[in-house]
Formats: structure tokens, sequence, C-alpha cells
């Protein structure tokens, strides 16, 4: 509480005090057009003053003497500065430039010039992030920035993404550290990407150390958009509407063909079919399950922005709302986001800076069963019987008669569904900033982060029997007690940050920045919830616990929580000699209460350097108007893995038993988990070398970089003999390396006004674990329903969660082949899939299993283009991945009433007919199901991701209307999918907890084909 | 300066936050902070017993998986052969060796035994009450050799965890079965010293292990092992106690009301009023095996362990017109009213083939949980030991070490409670030799069958080839279960297979 307080007394101080010794004012016109530039930026070397130029071009500053520089810039145009010299009128003349290399670039604890970066990082700019309607954040990084990987968990509105900054190199969560305005959070659910600035990621383990502990994963350092000193106000309204549609539905088998293929399949399983389905052709079409859940869907947006600045002040206010609803349960499966965000600063002093950047944000998440083959609505409809209709003659849902579990009326269950998600998240920080001395900043920043999560659900009563006295739907088609259930989670983390920096210049040529600071940040997480039966209402809006008349003592309540603290101390020097060569040097000490006392800090350490060849006398190829070399190395750790106190064994209560005549629970208690007292830090290692070239004064632009990661120690519970009788330690384990390189390429040019630029990245990484601990036994994940075992194998000399299994053979045409094949299972008839017999030994079992396939990409790419003419704009975004596989996890195998895709009517039916889709037969004698590479498919994929075109009527409106921008567009999205993969969506994300299940689609809620319209509005 | 002097302040302000890194847990008690006075050493216990109820670890592990569908009595049931395939499997003894079946079996019984370990361990050194010290030991002593009972006559020879292992002690390679049943005597002979009987224990601690228990886990230890005297002398302690008496009327041991009856010597307490999650580490004192065993369809149950023709056939074996009463009380036939779920017809199960479904664990609808999933909370208690199982292990090992008399005396007074109110049925055995031990193995069936025993003592007795050999069983290979594939490998090969897998 007493932290919260400081935070919002220092957000109270916007004070207005003016000083100023003098005012300079001019106009900035473009040399290109002779007419006035707006928006450009004109400031104070060295100070903090500054203005941006209005409509007509001109500008106003006060400057603090005569001596003063100034800097003027604009994107697309070079920058300039120019001494005032006394002058009180000072108007400019800029050209235009392609070149991005005085861009001022983000980076940890600080920004630098582009051209004197030595590590990698890939920017992602606002301009880039408003070109395409992005949902979340992540979306923006996604096929922009190469060695970036971003996939969707699901298509679900308002799931996370993930991201994997090259490549995945720990066992536990790979997800990168996400810093908001210096802000550490957890997830970007909350932040609304209108609002941001600039995304910087940093790739390699120099620019990483700095973050030490957090940064083994990448940093995606995010700056929201404030205003600009000297701005005039701007007003900007962008909004937009969308229809989302699925994109694909896949071929699956009518009634007719169900019903031929289960009398076949009791036929060959020697029993006697179905009654009722003598006559296949009686029963025609029957239900189509996907048309039943898949719908059309809005999307929109609307979002209110201001900002601006005086010579002491910024400011940007905004507001958004966002919703969504999803292609599968429409508004059962729905985002709602309210954004608000104030973001300002202030000149106290001259010398004294305070300011804040505060967000707050409003989520409501409804949502389905998602990604599961057991209960998700997609994997019912795509495995209902086609014969069942969805709704009874009365009207009511109706129930199979063949399903037994799980797989149910999917329509039904999605109107049975009432799971709601409410989050209330403010995301702000407070800052004081100190330039006692010229070249010395001190910053002081305090920063929040609380998230307050509720879940809701309530589980009604139905029941889809034909007679409701009878009550005769089975079991999973009716729920005869309704119950409600509801979880708070509260997240409460605090960041106290205070950093020194000292920028000098010597003798003119040597250029020397230096920082040092520390953090101290403690994270809590409450979480409580409870459950009970039995409402008098069925109404969901009656769902409330004090409303069920069922005993007190039967709910289930839970309460409890969890801390954790980081602190840490961090420096870095920055050395620059003649803009010709550079070096940076960081280290970072971190303490981490996850860690017993003998092993609680961990140093993180990096170097990293760079030349700029052409600024040397002997380089004199004049296409290249910038080449440099880069080289750098860094270390990072990990300190996280599931629990808060993996160092010690937790005794817990509620592992009771019953005694006494009236059944007494009673308590016993003990620790379920054995603690690791000598549990140490993950560490990773990263080395890369790149370069960047620009030809022809930035109208192409070239980087690439190589490089070699190397995790180790990594945190895992690796599962323990059972012997032991507990859950398994945290341990540090296993050692994975992550080589590749990546390239970007882009080249902009206008012709005649005719403006464009493309681009493309590519990146390629090879993902190999190296050791795995003591015992080096394969850690598997990835169970199966339908095959009854586990497909991902994580193990040495392979890539994090493979697929293992069987190899098939084709098919056994006759008894002979069967008699002459190795023995598979007794029942092993013609028509089965033949497997090969890796090892020799004349019998197919668990040793013949090999590796049959990688959930890892060999590469990812993207390519972007931007043409613009006259206002006229279209803009074109490709993305795909190439080389990964997908264990196709969608048919039900191990149920014999399912519904199966059409490819199974080409199955085999004697000799000859096909050597690839097995006979059919309800018991699977031959376990045809079982993991094999049958079930792996390519995932390889080439995405439009965004197609969109655009007119700004600006230039056609009258000039007294002030109106900077008003462009209309209409964007496509996920148009075009190119791929051979046979299910609904190749883009499938990490969608399970387990970082070691890769690539399996269990019923992935596909991405839909949104067709959209919007304005984008500035004043 | 003065500018130097305000930002100096700001740095000055940070405050020395040292504690900030030293977390301890907010829910719970770390290890170095518990077991410091009784209650702690009641709680520790109790979380052994906690394991007792453990039905899904995290895959099923029933007793009567192993003791009944393995045997002639029943077969598994269930919507089909692919329905926990496993089961299918390892009933037909096809050598499945990498099931997660015998896994949570393995894995059960362990998480059991680290349990009472760590009560082992720790209480000594707590200061309280010194009898109440004693008899807790006593518990955790008599749960310990339960858990390597059924490990023992499972699997063989096991790792003979008696402590809790530090992680260098993970990879502990199979000790031989003679030093398992080592620990297991040595265990419940140091029990019985010290725990109360069942009288002595006052109301609220009905459930506990009592000295009758370890009584009877010894006589039957005894008897595995072929040690005739000590068997019967362990059973006879355990009848001369007066502790214990047969419950009056045989179809009342398996109601609701017949818990924890007059002839209970050890069930495992299940309540269905508990709500709560199931399974490891479950949190409810439900069990799963009332719903498993329920017919399917209208009876709401997924129909597993499924009564034999051999079985029921084996009621009439006495008399091909009469049944044995207890039959009754076993199994249901077509056209019995199951409970108040109805009555009992193919399509009513929604179809299945089956002729039988067992009754010992049926609940009716009136007896689910009031609140809560019923389905996860069966509320019947699994009655493990029995005094007429005393009885009859008493009449076996009499028989053995050459006391006929002693031996038709106990196995007489089961027949006679058997025999309910019919006097021309199940007369007294008079036999003697052969004749006599035939007698006993007949009547082990009749009273106990459904209770997962058949398969044990089939096995035990040596007769398994000739019972089950039909059904694929080889003597040498399937009287072990094969060791968890998973466990094989997860030692790195400490642990070695059994012979024939």
């Amino acid at each position: 509480m007493r932290h919260l307080f400081l935070f919002l007394l220092i957000n109270g101080l916007i004070i207005n005090v003016s000083l100023a010794q003098m005012i300079v004012s001019g106009t900035i016109t473009s040399s290109e057009d002779n007419l006035g530039v707006i928006g450009a930026t004109v400031q104070v070397k060295d100070g903090t003053e500054g203005a941006i130029t209005d409509i007509d071009g001109k500008y106003s500053l006060k400057v603090p003497d005569g001596n003063a520089t100034l800097m003027i810039s604009y994107i697309g145009m070079e920058a300039q500065e120019i001494p005032v010299s006394g002058r009180t009128q000072i108007d400019v003349l800029m050209q235009p430039s392609s070149s991005l290399l005085d861009e001022v670039i983000v980076v940890g604890y600080g920004t630098q010039k582009r051209s004197d970066i030595s590590g990698a990082v890939s920017v992602v700019t606002a301009e880039e992030i408003s070109s395409s309607p992005a949902l979340r954040v992540e979306q923006a990084l996604q096929g922009r920035t190469a060695g970036v990987q971003v996939a969707q968990n699901s298509g679900s509105p308002g799931a996370a993404l993930s991201v994997r900054i090259r490549g995945t190199a720990t066992l536990g969560n790979g997800d990168p550290l996400y810093i908001v305005d210096g802000i550490a959070v957890g997830g970007l659910d909350f932040l609304n990407p209108n609002d941001i600035e600039s995304i910087s990621v940093l790739k390699d383990g120099a620019s990483t150390a700095i973050y030490g502990s957090r940064g083994a994963n990448g940093v995606v350092l995010i700056t929201t958009k404030g205003g600009t000193k000297g701005q005039p106000g701007e007003v900007t309204y962008t909004s937009y509407y969308g229809i989302q549609n699925p994109a694909r539905k896949l071929n699956l088998l009518n009634a007719r063909e169900y019903a031929i293929i289960q009398n076949e399949s009791y036929i060959a399983a020697g029993r006697v079919p179905l009654a009722e389905f003598a006559n296949p052709d009686a029963l025609g079409e029957g239900t189509d399950w996907q048309d039943a859940i898949f719908q059309s869907a809005p999307i929109t947006n609307h979002q209110l922005g201001f900002s601006g600045g005086s010579d002491k002040s910024t400011y940007t206010l905004t507001g958004n709302y966002f919703l969504q609803d999803g292609i599968i349960g429409g508004d059962k499966a729905s985002f709602e986001r309210y954004t608000a965000r104030l973001n300002a600063t202030h000149d106290v002093k001259d010398w004294l800076t305070v300011g804040n950047v505060l967000g707050f944000t409003n989520l409501t998440r409804d949502a389905l069963v998602e990604n599961n083959e057991f209960n998700s609505p997609l994997i019912r409809a795509l495995n209902m019987d086609p014969v069942t209709p969805v709704k009874k003659a009365d009207g009511t849902y109706a129930y199979s008669v063949y399903s037994d579990t799980d797989i149910t009326n999917p329509v039904n269950a999605i109107e049975q569904t009432f799971d709601t998600w409410t989050t209330n998240r403010v995301v702000g920080a407070a800052f004081i900033e100190a330039r006692p001395l010229r070249g010395l900043s001190i910053k002081s920043t305090y920063s929040i982060d609380a998230t307050f999560a509720v879940k809701d659900v309530f589980r009604p009563i139905f029941d889809l029997s034909n007679d409701p006295v009878l009550s005769d739907a089975p079991a999973q088609e009716k729920s005869l007690v309704n119950t409600v259930a509801f979880e708070n989670n509260n997240w409460r983390n605090w960041q106290w940050e205070n950093i020194a920096s000292w920028t000098e210049t010597f003798r003119d040529k040597h250029n020397l920045t230096t920082i040092i600071g520390n953090t101290m940040l403690a994270a809590r997480h409450d979480y409580n919830g409870g459950s009970n039966t039995n409402l008098p209402s069925n109404d969901p809006e009656d769902a409330y616990i004090g409303n069920t008349i069922d005993p007190i003592e039967s709910q289930g309540t839970y309460q409890g929580a969890t801390e954790s603290a980081l602190l840490s101390y961090f420096g870095r020097a920055d050395y620059g000699f003649d803009d010709k060569y550079m070096a940076s040097v960081t280290l970072r000490a971190d303490g981490s209460s996850r860690f017993g006392e003998n092993n609680r800090f961990g140093y993180f350490p990096s170097i990293s350097a760079g030349w700029v060849i052409n600024r040397e006398e002997f380089f004199k190829f004049e296409p290249i108007t910038f080449l440099k070399l880069r080289a750098s190395w860094g270390q990072n750790g990990i300190d996280g893995a599931g629990s808060d106190y993996p160092f010690t064994s937790v005794v817990l209560p509620g592992q009771n038993y019953t005694f006494g005549p009236n059944e007494t629970i009673t308590n016993g208690s003990v620790a379920l988990t054995a603690g690791n007292p000598d549990l140490k830090w993950e560490t990773s290692v990263q080395t890369d070398i790149g370069i960047d070239v620009e030809f022809w004064s930035g109208k192409l632009n070239l980087t690439a970089d190589y490089f070699v990661k190397t995790t180790k120690d990594m945190l895992y519970s690796v599962p323990i003999p059972f012997t032991a009788g507990t859950g398994p330690p945290v341990q540090n384990v296993a050692t994975m390396n992550n080589k590749g390189w990546e390239l970007a390429l882009n080249y902009r040019d206008r012709v005649d006004g005719f403006r464009y630029d493309i681009g493309g990245n590519i990146t390629f990484i090879k993902n190999e674990v190296t050791s795995l601990g003591k015992g080096g036994e394969p850690l598997v994940a990835g169970y199966i329903q339908s095959a009854n075992s586990q497909s991902n194998r994580t193990d040495v000399g392979q890539a994090i969660g493979s697929f293992y299994g069987y190899v098939t053979d084709g098919l056994f045409q006759n008894a002979e082949e069967v008699a002459a094949h190795a023995s598979q299972s007794e029942n092993t008839a013609p028509g089965d899939i033949r497997f090969k017999d890796l090892n020799d030994d004349g019998i197919i079992n668990a040793e013949d299993r090999t590796y049959i396939g990688s959930p890892i990409p060999d590469f990812t790419y993207g390519f972007t283009g931007n043409f613009e003419y006259k206002g006229v704009d279209l803009q074109l975004f490709l993305q795909g991945v190439y080389g990964n596989e997908i264990y196709n996890g969608t048919v039900r195998y191990d149920f014999i009433f399912v519904n199966r895709p059409a490819s199974v009517l080409e199955r085999w039916t004697g000799e000859g007919t096909s050597n690839s889709q097995p006979r059919v037969n309800i018991n699977d004698p031959n376990q045809n199901a079982r993991v094999s590479d049958r079930f792996i498919e390519s995932g390889s994929f080439l995405r439009l991701k965004n197609v969109q075109i655009g007119y700004d009527l600006a230039d056609i409106l009258p000039a007294n209307l002030k109106v900077q921008k008003i462009r209309l567009y209409l964007a496509a999205q996920n148009l075009l999918t190119f791929t051979k993969y046979s299910g609904l969506d190749p883009e499938i994300g990490n969608i399970s907890d387990n970082s070691l299940e890769l690539g399996i689609d269990r019923g992935f809620y596909p991405q839909a084909r949104t067709i959209l319209g919007g304005v984008q509005v500035t004043f | 300066m003065k500018k130097l002097g305000y930002t100096l302040l700001i740095f000055l302000a940070i405050g020395c936050q040292k504690d900030l890194l030293e977390k301890s847990p907010i829910v719970g008690v770390t290890e170095e902070n518990f077991y410091n006075t009784e209650e702690d050493a009641i709680a520790a216990v109790n979380a052994a017993y906690a394991a007792l109820q453990f039905e899904l670890t995290p895959a099923g592990h029933f007793r009567w998986f192993w003791g009944d569908v393995m045997s002639d009595d029943s077969e598994k049931g269930g919507s089909g052969p692919n329905d926990v395939f496993e089961l299918t499997q390892l009933e037909e003894f096809q050598g499945v060796t990498n099931g997660e079946l015998l896994e949570s079996e393995w894995k059960a019984s362990y998480q059991g035994i680290y349990r009472a370990n760590v009560v082992l361990e720790n209480i000594p050194t707590i200061e309280m009450d010194e009898t109440v010290k004693a008899q807790i030991l006593g518990e955790a002593k008599t749960i310990r050799a339960w858990f390597y009972y059924n490990l023992v006559t499972i699997f063989g020879g096991v790792p003979l965890v008696d402590r809790v292992l530090a992680p260098s002690e993970f990879n502990m390679p199979r000790s031989s079965a003679d030093e398992v049943w080592g620990l297991i005597l040595q265990d419940l002979t140091e029990a019985i010293t010290v725990l109360p009987t069942r009288s002595e224990y006052p109301p609220e601690d009905l459930g506990r292990i009592t000295k009758g228990t370890a009584q009877a886990l010894l006589a039957k230890s005894h008897l595995w092992q072929k040690n005739y005297a000590a068997a019967q002398q362990a059973a006879a302690d355990l009848i001369n106690s007066g502790e214990y008496s047969l419950t009056p009327n045989y179809g009342d041991i398996f109601s609701l009301n017949g818990e924890n009856g007059p002839g209970s010597v050890f069930e495992i307490q299940y309540m269905q009023d508990s709500g709560g999650n199931w399974g490891e580490n479950n949190q409810n004192e439900g069990s799963l095996t009332n719903v498993f065993q329920r017919a399917r369809g209208q009876f709401e149950g997924f129909g597993f362990n499924v009564p034999t023709q051999d079985l029921v056939d084996a009621f009439f074996e006495e008399n091909s017109v009469v049944e044995d009463p207890r039959l009754t009380y076993t199994v249901f036939r077509e056209g019995d009213m199951m409970g108040d779920r109805g009555l009992f017809t193919k399509e009513a199960t929604g179809g299945f083939p089956y002729d039988y479904y067992p009754r010992k664990y049926f609940s009716n609808k009136n007896e689910e949980a009031s609140f809560g999933e019923p389905n996860t909370n069966g509320g019947s208690n699994d009655r493990v030991i029995r005094y007429a199982d005393v009885l009859l292990m008493h009449a076996e090992a009499s028989y053995h070490v050459g006391d006929e008399a002693a031996a038709r005396q106990s196995l007489n007074q089961v027949r006679e409670r058997a025999r309910g109110v019919n006097p021309n049925i199940l007369p007294d055995v008079t036999a003697s030799g052969a004749d006599l031990l035939d007698a006993i193995y007949h009547e082990r069936r009749m009273e106990l069958s459904m209770e997962g025993h058949r398969f044990f003592d089939l096995v035990r007795t040596g007769r398994a080839t000739d019972e089950l050999g039909a059904l694929g069983y080889t003597e040498g290979v399937n009287n072990l279960f094969p060791i968890p594939q998973s466990q094989i490998q997860a030692t790195n090969g400490a642990i070695t297979q059994n012979p024939g897998y």
C-alpha cells in the first residue's frame, strides 16, 4: 500500500513552470516539394527543450542561450545540427534521405543511434504496427523481425501468442522478457497495440546481458507513445470494423459414407453392423457439424488519442475499445478490451524532470475449451457422427446414441459454457530524473504492475434426453446438478529502479557513456477460489455461490499466495571512437529469492564491439554508404521453473483421511515435492557475429547475423524413479544449443511520387539438445489419447520435443505379406499398416520407434511490401515457416463411432486397393492408430497475413480544415494460406503448458479470415 | 552543487532492503519447521493413511484389478476391448510392460511408503506423549508393511526403501523378495507390540490401524511364505483377542451400515460427501470403485469387473439345485433389481452382452453424494481384511500344520454364517486330508470373491496354472506382474525386469 501511495503522489505532480533565455523560430521546408514539413522535431542539443513543427512547417522554441545547437529531424529526411549563433530566426531546408542510421533505438536502460549499436537489435516502429490492424502486440512482431518466431497459441479471441527469440533455448518458459516503458511485465495482453511508439527486440547475449537473469530468452522493449515538447496538440481517431470467417473446412464423411465405413468396421471385427445403417443411401448427407459450430463473427476497434507538449511538458492521453467474437462460439468465445493511458513528463527545474506512464486495462474474455482432444467443441464437431442431427424435431438439441464419453453435441456444449475471465490491470511508473551536471543523469523510477483477475464458471442444468422422465441421454449429455465456481488471482509486482548515466566526449572523438543502476523487484501472487452446487436458478446471471442451497461444508474453497523477489545491480560502459570503432561492456549481478542462500546471486557479463569499415580511409566502394561489422558475447540467466520455493520441501496440509463413526475428515500433512537446496542459476551464453550494410544512402539495407546460443544447467523437474515417493525436485539438468543465422533485407525508393518499400527476412535455426543430466534418459511429453502413448521426445542429439514413433511401410496387401513380416499383433491382417522392424528382431514393439519429425522449423521468413502513390497506398505482408512437422491428432481413433476424414474412403478393401489408407476395423487389432509417421504431416506454410489498400483524403480536403490525415482503408487478413497440412490451420504455437510438448494439433482453434475496413484521422 | 545534493538525496533514499530476498512459503511450512508437536505427528501419519485411498495415480490401480480381473472370477468389462486397453492386455497375460496401470500401482505404493518413512524418521524426536508416539509409529509401520505386501505379491522383490531417499539414492536397485518379506515381518511384529486393539481406540479414531490389522496382515504374510505355524499363531492371536466376530448376516457386510462392522479387520475408509478433487494427492475421501463397477447405461456406471459364468457356476458346486446364498450378495443376475436403480436387463445396461454385474460394491442412487460429483465420491469402504478371511487363513494354516480339527472349526464358523436361515445347505465340513484343503479353498472363493483375493490365492497356493492356464497364465512368468518399463528406464537399468517379460 505504501508503494501505491508513493506512486499516485508522483503521478499527481504535473506543475507548469517556465523559464527561458531566448526564443528561436523559423520554418522547415522540404527540398522535394518546397512545402513546410509537418511534425519535424526541433531540439536543443544536450538540453530538454524541444518543439514540433506545425501544419505549415513553422516552429518556435526557447533555447538556453545563443550558443546552443539545434537538432532537426524528421523521418525520411536527413537530420541536421545547426548552431544558433545568436540568431532568433532560423529557416531550414531538409533533404530527403532513406537512411535509417540516425534513427534512435531503444536499448537496455538507454537509447543508441542505430549506427552505434554493436549488438543485434531489431526494431518495429509505430508505423509498421499501425499498418496492419494488430489484435495483440505480439502480432506486430510476427514475420517482421529476423530471429523472432511468433505463432498463435490459438485462433480464439484473446489467446496468447508464443514468441521465441532465436529459438527455444530452455526447457521451461521460453517467453522473452517484456519491458514496457521500463516495467518488467508478465504478458502483453493488457497492452493496446495502438499505444506503442516502438518495439526493440534485443536478440544477442550482449544486448540482453544488462537484464541478467531475465534476458535469456531475449528481451522485447516496448515504448508507449508520449507527446513531444513544443508539439501542437493533436487529436487522432482510428477505428475499424471487420467480419471474420473460417478460412478452411475439413472434408469429413457424410452420413451415407459414415454408415458404409461403420458397417465395414463392424464386419471386419466379426460383429454385426448396426441395423439402422443397413441402407446407407437412406441416410443422405446427414449433419455437417463444422457448419453447425462455425460462424461469422465481428471484430471492432475504436481509439481516440490526444497528445501534445509545451516547452516544459508533454502528454498523451488515449482511450481504446476492442471487441472480437470467435468464429467458433461467437460471443461465447469473445474478447473485449478497454484501455486508457496517460503518459506525461514535466520539467520541474531545468535540471529536474518528473513524469509518469500509466495504463489501465479492463479485459473480459469468454472462452471455450480449446486445443484438447477430449472436450473442445471443435474436436467434438470433427468427431461427432454425421447421423445425429443438431436438433430434435421439437427444436431442442439432440444427442448421439453412438457416442460414449467425450464426443457430445458441440453446439449444445457451447451453449452450456459460461466461462468468463475478467481482468483489471494497472501498469504504471513514475520517475524523477535529475541532471545535476552536464552529461550526468540520475533517474529513479518506481513502478507497479497490478493485475486483478476473476474467473467465473457456471455449469447449468441440462438434459438432452428424448424422454425427460426416463432421462435417457447418456451421462455426458446431461447435467442434473448445476455448479458455480470462481477464482480470484491477484498479481502485484512492484519494481524500484535507480540509474545513473554519464555521457562525455573527450577530445572530440572519444565518446563514453556509462550507466550504473540497481533494481529491486518483488512479486506476489494471491489466489483464492470456491465452488458449490445446486443453484435454485439456472440463469447464469444468478450464478453466485451465495445463491446455492447446498450445505456450507460442500463448498470447495481454497486460498494461497506465493512470493518472489529479485535484487539486481548492473553497469555498462559504451565507448566509441570517431564513430568508427565502438565497444560495450556490461555486468549484472542478480540475487533471486528462488535459490537457497548458497546460490542466490548470479553474475552475467557481456562484451561487444563494432567496426564501421566504410569510414576507413581505404574504403572506396561508393555504392556502400555504411558497412559495420559487429561481434558480441554475453551471458544470461534464468531463475524460474514453476515454484517460487524450489530450494526447500514444503509440507502442505490437505492429505486427509476419514476417521470416526461420523466420517470426520481429518487433516494430514506431508511434503509432496522434494526440495533441492543446491539449485543454481540456469545460464545461457550467446556469441553473435553480424554485419550491417547500407547501399546508396539507405535505399538498400542488409543486416545479417550468425549466432550460437548455448544454455546449460537448465532448470527442470526431471522425472525421478517413483521409489522416491515424492514429486521430482527442480534440478539443473540439460544443455541445449541453438545455432543459426538470420538475414533482413529492405529496399526503399521513390520515383516521381511513387514510394515503395519492400523487405524480407529469414531465420535459420538448428536446435539440439546436447546433454540431459545424470541419467540422460529422454524426456517424453505429448500424450495422445487416440494412440495411448506419447509423441514428443527430448533427447540428446535431437531438437527439443522431436516426434518419436513407428515408421510405416505401406500396407499388407495379402496374408503372405503379413506372414513374411515381423510379428506386429495377433490379429494383424491384410490392409493393416506394415511398421518397419527397425532393429530386425522379428517383432514390432516399442524398440522399433525412432525420430519421425521435428516441430521446430528449419527456417521462418516474412515479406513486406508497401507502395504509395498520391495518397493511395497498398500494403502486403506474408509470413511463413518451413521444415517443421505437425502431429495431426484430431481424430479420436480410440472411439469406434467417431467421424473420419473423407480420405478413409480411399481405404484398403482388397489387394492393390490402397497402400496408405488402412482397412477399417472397430477393434483396430493392429493398432494402426499408434504414434507413427502416419500422423506426422508437413507444417510448412506461407500465409498472406495482411493485404491492405488505403487512401488518404487529407490532400484533397480544404487546407483550412487543418486535417493532417484522414485515411480510409480496406484490409484482408489471413486471406491465403499455402500449405500441405490437412488440418484446419498449420500455424500452431506452443499450445501446451508443457514446454516439451510441441507441434501437436489436438483440434487447434483456427485463425479466422478477416475482412475489415477502417479509418485513421489526425488533426 | 545544490542540484547534486538533491540528486544524491534521491539515491540515499534507496533503503537497503536486506530481507528482500528472504522469502519463505506462505502456504505450508518448510520441512525444517514442521514435525515439532504431537499435532504435527498426527498430521504426518494421517497423510500416510491418505495414500491408502489413492485409486488413480494417475491411472487406476484398484485392488480388484489385480485380485479379480486377472483371475477366473471376473473379466474386465467396460465399453469394449479398447476401454482401458492395458487391462485387457494384462487380463490376457500379454506381458505388457509399459503400462500406466502397473506404473500407477508402483507409484502409489511408494508414495505411501515415503509417507510412512517420513513419520518413522521425523516423529521419534518430537517431544510428546510417548504412548501416542509409539502408536503413531506402529500405524506407520503397518501402513508401510501393507504397501510392501502389495508390492511383493504383485511384483516380487522390489527396491527396499526404508528411509526418505536423498536424490543420490533415487536409483535404488531391487532387493530380493525375502528381504522385502523380512521388513514386512519386522514392521508388523514391532507394530503389534505397540498398537491399541480395536476396542482400546476412542470412537473418533475408528478407521485407524489396530493391533488386529497388524496381526491379520502378519498372518497373511506368513501364509504367503508358507510359514504355517507362524501364520496359525498370528491368526489365532487375533481370533483369541475377542475383538472380532462375524457379522451375523452375510448380506449386511457390504451395505453402508455394515461398514466397520464386527468382522472388520482392515477397511480403507471412503465417504461419499466430500466434494473436491480425486486421484493422486486427492483431497476428497470418495472412491471410484462404485462407479467403475456399476453397469453402464441407465445404471450410470462404467461396467467394469464383470463376474464370469465360471464364478457363478462355482456357487452351485456343492448343490446344483440350491445355490450358495452368498451368490445373491456377490453377483447381479439378469432380472435382479439393481438397488433403487432399476431392473437389470441387457437393454438397460446399454446393450452390453454381460449376464452378470458385481454387487458387493454396488451403490444405490439414494446413497450418492448429496453434493459434489457423485462418480468420484463413491462411499463404499474397501473391505481389505475381514474376520472371515482371518478364520479361513487360520483354517488353511492349521491344516498345513496338521491341526485338522482346528481347521474344520474355523472353516465351519464361516459356513455357519453363510448358511443363514436355511439349515439344509452348506453342511459342516467333516472331510480331512486333501478334501479338507479343497473345501477351504472353495470356501475362500465363495466367501471372498470379487473382493480382490482370488488371483493372489491361486498364485499363492500353486493352483494358478490349473485355473488360469486357459486364460494364458504361465507359471514362472505370470505369477508376478512385469516391473513398469518406465521405472527400469528411470533408474537407468538399476531396476531389472521380472523373468519372462
